[in-house]
């Protein structure tokens, strides 16, 4: 038992390494803030080009689902590998320019950024059909209704679909975030230290556990309460829906597109 | 009111007795056809009440004026000017400047107050300025009644003040015509009256009206004619005296005395 307490729970090794951990953490969260809002517009624009209309836009819609089914379908780990990959080799070819191959903008790193591109083309995908499922939810009367008033497709979509839409897909959206912020870890392989990579390194120096028990505390204290807040919104709607009796968008939408919490969380064990 | 700009070049003055015309529209949903040749010429001003048993292709016939549900065969002329076939976009857009709808169950913007459901469409499609889209907006709440509820959201409205705010989004948009589609079927039995009050008034005031409804004294009451529809097509027209006082065909015999007994 006290091997264990102290593997896991030594708070020497926890108080030596704090600032290391803390620094990598905060390396997670601005991965994730960044991703996460590049995820979120990404996912609308894909969702919105899903629903152009008419027969000339068909390759439109056609080339939105085959990028969603791509990239909901293979791993953020290859993808990770695929763009960073790419990018330094292009920019080894002089393909690109150098300033695109290795970015090192904002006076973050190479690994950085493509760590953001490619969480946001994954990420993106999943919250298009997070956006799907909602635009899918809000009753056709509403387009009807602004159609009716003279309304193009592209205001009927910007005014009355999509603010509707979105009120109704923040709790998935909350999820997906969270997911996101848990596959952060997986650009650790390119070269990010963040927080995981950060306790991994003190695990291997110091035989010691601690560090990244640390870490973990870190997420907990950012995803406990994301995801009382995901409940509560969740709560918050479902009473509106039995108040109003369920018929002017009050409607609850919990399963996405995307992962569960718990599916991004093994694939960050990959 | 104002006279709507002349759109296309050349076209002669509108014709007040022919202003909306349907020759042998046809609709059908897969398999099921809905409308099998409709024939109706409709007034300037005129009220027509289009009656008829569920499932008979009333509401269709509403869908297809406004293009919501394009028809596959036949004409319909509004001002003369034919908005089937062509460029489908081209036409939606001349018939929903002149057209306003009205839908049995609101469809008002759940997430914008009664203003903003009467101003939205007046900003994006007009581009009137906000004031302007406001006062309007304002002036149109009033009339139906509902002055004081400009600031809440339709779940806070009753089914009448909702179907009431949903008429004023409409008028907003300054239409010479206006379809109602069953708008009074979905409200509770004592929120008809206010609705059928305002569109009374509208009546009265000279509005071109399509009414389909199962409120046969609102029929009686207000309409010019009353077009009695079975099986997709139109069986029976006439002043309300006639088809309702002393109908002919045997469809809308047994229609009407089926809806009187009760």
């Amino acid at each position: 038992m006290d091997f264990i307490r102290e593997y896991y729970f030594d708070f020497g090794v926890m108080g030596d390494n704090f600032g290391a951990v803390f620094d990598g953490f905060l390396l997670t969260l601005k991965l994730s803030i960044i991703s996460g809002v590049l995820s979120l517009v990404w996912g609308l624009v894909l969702a919105v080009m899903r629903q152009l209309p008419g027969r000339p836009l068909a390759p439109v819609r056609w080339l939105t689902i085959g990028y969603i089914d791509v990239f909901r379908g293979v791993p953020l780990l290859l993808v990770l590998f695929l763009v960073s990959g790419f990018l330094s080799a292009a920019q080894a070819e002089d393909v690109i320019p150098r300033s695109i191959g290795i970015p090192e903008w904002f006076g973050q790193t190479a690994p950085f950024w493509y760590g953001v591109m490619s969480l946001t083309l994954t990420y993106g995908a999943y919250m298009a059909e997070v956006y799907r499922a909602g635009i899918e939810a809000v009753p056709r009367g509403q387009t009807e209704a602004a159609r009716s008033l003279g309304m193009s497709h592209g205001q009927a979509m910007r005014f009355v679909i999509v603010p509707q839409a979105v009120r109704k897909v923040i709790p998935p959206l909350l999820n997906d975030f969270i997911a996101l912020m848990k596959d952060t870890s997986l650009v650790s392989v390119i070269g990010a230290l963040e927080v995981v990579q950060a306790g991994f390194d003190v695990q291997t120096a110091e035989f010691n556990g601690s560090a990244l028990v640390l870490g973990a505390l870190f997420f907990l204290v950012v995803t406990i309460p994301l995801a009382r807040v995901v409940d509560w919104l969740i709560a918050r709607q479902q009473r509106r829906t039995s108040r109003s009796g369920g018929d002017d968008g009050g409607d609850v939408i919990e399963v996405g597109g995307g992962p569960t919490p718990a599916a991004g969380g093994r694939a960050a064990g990959a | 009111m104002a006279e709507q700009p002349d759109t296309g070049g050349g076209e002669t003055a509108v014709d007040p007795s022919h202003y909306l015309c349907l020759e042998g529209v046809h609709k059908r949903f897969g398999k099921l056809q809905v409308l099998r040749g409709v024939n109706l010429d409709v007034r300037k001003g005129e009220v027509v009440c289009v009656l008829g048993p569920s499932g008979s292709g009333k509401s269709t016939l509403l869908r297809c004026i406004n293009l919501l549900e394009p028809p596959e065969q036949g004409r319909i002329l509004l001002e003369g000017k034919e908005i089937t076939g062509g460029n489908a976009s081209d036409s939606a857009d001349f018939v929903r400047r002149r057209v306003g709808m009205v839908f049995q169950s609101f469809n008002l913007f759940p997430h914008k107050c009664a203003l903003d459901n009467v101003t939205m469409a007046q900003r994006t499609v007009l581009d009137r300025s906000e004031k302007e889209a406001a006062k309007k907006g304002r002036e149109l709440l009033e009339r139906v009644g509902l002055a004081e509820k400009a600031g809440e959201f339709p779940e806070r409205l009753s089914g009448g003040q909702q179907q009431r705010v949903a008429i004023a989004r409409a008028l907003a948009m300054d239409p010479q015509v206006i379809l109602f589609d069953e708008v009074t079927s979905a409200l509770d039995p004592e929120l008809v009256g206010d609705v059928l009050d305002v569109m009374k008034e509208l009546a009265s005031e000279g509005m071109t009206m399509i009414v389909v409804t199962h409120e046969i004294g609102f029929a009686r009451d207000v309409a010019d004619r009353v077009v009695f529809m079975d099986g997709g097509v139109i069986v029976e027209e006439g002043p309300p005296a006639d088809v309702l006082g002393a109908p002919k065909n045997e469809r809308t015999k047994k229609f009407l005395g089926k809806v009187l007994e009760h």
